[in-house]
C-alpha cells in the first residue's frame, strides 16, 4: 500500500496471496495475538 | 451451597458457564437459562448469509456440555428478576413458569435487535435482511441467492449493506458481509452487474465504532480509514458514511447525513444491522415495585461499575470511567457481561445533526470482548464464593482485542483483515499519542493468512466453548 491516498499495488496483491509468505504471516499473527492476550491480562 | 444463575449462553454467558462449572459445578448450583437449545457461533453467519456454510455448522447443543461441567440448563425465556427474593422468573420452552434462585446473577442476554427503531427495517416486518440470528442469516442467504439468479439472467441489481439505525453498532459484521458478497459475485462471474454500496453511521470508513485504528508502517501512520478505502477501491464498492438510516420502504432507504441533509437510496437487496438494546427483563422489588431505574440504563442495558453521564470529552480523559468488574453498584449480586452491560458512552466521536438526529456508532462488545468480560465476571464470582473478595478486573481501556474480518472465505484465494487493538477503548493517559493506543501492539494487515485464521478460530472457539480438552488454554 502506498501514497497519501492508499491503494493496493500489484506487489501487495502478490504478497497477500503468496502461500509461503502467508503461512509465515499466519504463524507471526498467531504469536502476536497470544502476546497481545498476555499483555492484556497483565494490565 | 452457592447458587449462580446465568441468563444467556452467547460468548459471554457460555464462557462464564464453563469457568463457573469447572470451578464450582461439583459443589454449587450453576444454572444457565437460554431461549435456544444450541450455542450459536455468530461470526460465521456472514458465510451462512451467502450460502457458503450450512447454518448447522455454526451450532452445537448446550445441554451435553453443561452435563460434563455440572451446570443445570433451563431451556426458556427469562422474563423478570425478583431482586429481593433473588429469583429469576423463566417461561419454560415447554410451557409453565419456573423460578430459579441465585446468590449471584450474570445477565449475559446479548442484545434485543431493535428493528422497530427504524421504520421498515428487518426481515420480518420490514424490507431489509439481517445476519444477526441464525434464521435471519438463512433468510438473508435465500434472498441473496434470488438476487444472484437475477444477476445470472443479466439483470442489474443494487445491494446496500451497512447499518440500519443512526445509533447502530457491529459495523464489522456488515463489512464482512459486503466483502464476502463481492468475492462471491466475482466467483460467480456476475460482479459487473451488481452495484455494491456501503451505507454506515461511522464517522469515517474503518471507524468500526472504536474510533478507527492507526498503525505505524514503514515510518508513517496508516489509518483504518485509508486501509478500508483502499479495500473498497480495489473491490469496486461505493461508500457513504456519516449517514443514519431513518426508514425503509420496499425499494428505498431514507437517510440523514452529518450535515442534516436528507436523501434516499434505491436498493434491490439490503442487509442492515439494527440498533442493539437490552433484552426486556422486569426487575422488581419486594412489593412488585419497578427497580429498573437502579439496574437498567435507558437503553435497557445493565448499569455496572462505570461512571455514567460524563460528557464525551471528559470520558475520553478518564479511562477509569469504564467498568472494571461489571457489577451493578446498587445490587452487587447482579453482574452483566457482553453486550448486556451499559457502556458509559461511545468510543467513536458522537455527532448530532443540525436537525437534532444523533448519529453515533455504539461501542462494539461482541466476540473477544464478550468472552473476556464473561471470564472476568466468572472468576470474580468464583472468588466471592471461595474467599469473599474479588481479585479480577479488566476495563475496555486496558483490554486487548483481535478482530479478524473475513473478506472471502476461500482457503486458497480468500482474504481477511486482521486487526489487533490495544486497548479497545483509547486511553490517552497511558498512551499520550493521538490514537490513545499502544502503536506497537496495535496492528492491521490483510491477506490469505487472515482467511486461514478466521477458519481456524471458528474451529478452536467451537472446541473451547464445547469445553473440550484444553479449552482453558485457548484465549477468549
Amino acid at each position: 500500500m502506498r501514497g497519501s491516498t492508499v491503494e493496493i499495488t500489484e506487489k501487495d496483491r502478490r504478497r497477500m496471496n503468496n502461500k509461503l509468505l502467508q503461512f509465515w504471516r499466519f504463524v507471526v499473527l498467531n504469536l502476536k495475538i497470544l502476546k497481545g492476550v498476555d499483555v492484556s491480562k497483565r494490565a | 451451597m452457592a447458587k449462580v444463575a446465568i441468563i444467556g449462553a452467547g460468548f459471554a454467558g457460555q464462557t462464564a458457564a464453563l469457568y463457573l462449572g469447572d470451578a464450582l459445578g461439583a459443589e454449587h448450583e450453576i444454572t444457565v437459562i437460554n431461549r435456544l437449545r444450541d450455542f450459536s457461533y455468530v461470526p460465521s453467519w456472514v458465510w451462512v448469509g451467502i450460502g457458503h456454510m450450512p447454518v448447522e455448522k455454526t451450532l452445537f447443543p448446550l445441554e451435553p456440555v453443561y452435563r460434563r461441567f455440572g451446570v443445570r440448563f433451563v431451556h426458556g425465556k427469562a422474563t423478570g428478576v425478583r431482586v429481593h427474593e433473588r429469583v429469576v422468573v423463566v417461561e419454560r420452552d415447554g410451557g409453565g413458569e419456573e423460578l430459579i434462585g441465585y446468590d449471584h446473577l450474570i445477565v449475559a442476554t446479548g442484545p434485543r435487535l431493535d428493528f422497530e427503531g427504524t421504520e421498515g427495517l428487518g426481515p420480518e416486518a420490514g424490507y431489509s435482511q439481517s445476519i444477526c440470528t441464525a434464521p435471519h442469516a438463512v433468510r438473508a442467504r435465500d434472498a441473496y441467492l434470488e438476487e444472484v439468479a437475477r444477476l445470472e439472467k443479466g439483470e442489474r441489481r443494487r445491494f446496500v449493506i451497512g447499518t440500519g439505525h443512526p445509533g447502530a453498532t457491529c459495523q464489522g459484521a456488515a463489512f464482512e458481509y459486503i466483502t464476502n458478497v463481492h468475492k462471491d459475485l466475482v466467483r460467480r462471474g456476475v460482479r459487473d452487474k451488481a452495484d455494491l454500496l456501503w451505507l454506515s453511521n461511522e464517522q469515517a470508513l474503518g471507524d468500526f465504532g472504536v474510533r478507527g485504528v492507526a498503525v505505524r508502517r514503514k515510518g508513517r501512520t496508516l489509518t483504518s480509514e485509508e486501509f478500508i478505502s483502499a479495500v473498497f477501491k480495489e473491490y469496486g464498492i461505493r461508500s457513504q458514511v456519516r449517514t443514519g438510516v431513518l426508514g425503509l420502504t420496499e425499494d428505498t432507504i431514507a437517510w440523514e447525513d452529518f450535515q442534516g441533509e436528507k436523501g434516499e437510496t434505491g436498493f434491490d437487496f439490503s442487509m442492515l444491522i439494527p440498533r442493539f438494546l437490552g433484552q426486556p427483563l422486569a426487575f422488581t422489588g419486594r412489593d412488585g415495585e419497578d427497580l429498573s431505574g437502579d439496574i437498567l440504563a435507558p437503553n435497557g442495558l445493565v448499569k455496572v461499575d462505570a461512571r455514567y453521564g460524563l460528557p464525551y470529552d471528559e470520558l475520553t480523559r478518564q479511562p477509569d470511567a469504564w467498568p472494571r468488574v461489571y457489577q451493578n453498584p446498587v445490587h452487587p449480586e447482579i453482574f452483566a457481561a457482553g453486550i448486556a452491560f451499559a457502556p458509559p458512552g461511545p468510543i467513536s466521536v458522537p455527532h448530532v445533526t443540525p436537525g437534532g438526529t444523533s448519529i453515533s456508532a455504539a461501542p462494539p462488545r461482541t466476540g473477544m470482548v464478550s468472552g473476556i468480560i464473561g471470564r472476568v465476571v466468572a472468576l470474580n464470582i468464583i472468588d466471592l464464593v471461595k474467599t469473599g473478595t474479588m481479585t479480577h478486573g479488566e476495563r475496555m481501556t486496558e483490554m486487548y482485542a483481535a478482530c479478524i474480518a473475513s473478506m472471502g472465505d476461500s482457503l486458497w484465494d480468500g482474504s481477511a483483515a486482521v486487526i489487533m487493538i490495544y486497548p479497545v477503548v483509547p486511553d490517552h493517559v497511558r498512551y499520550p499519542n493521538d490514537e490513545g493506543r499502544d502503536l506497537f501492539v496495535t496492528h492491521m494487515e490483510m491477506g490469505l493468512a487472515g482467511a486461514w485464521m478466521k477458519r481456524m478460530i471458528q474451529t478452536t472457539f467451537m472446541h473451547k466453548l464445547r469445553g473440550r480438552v484444553g479449552w482453558r488454554f485457548i484465549p477468549e
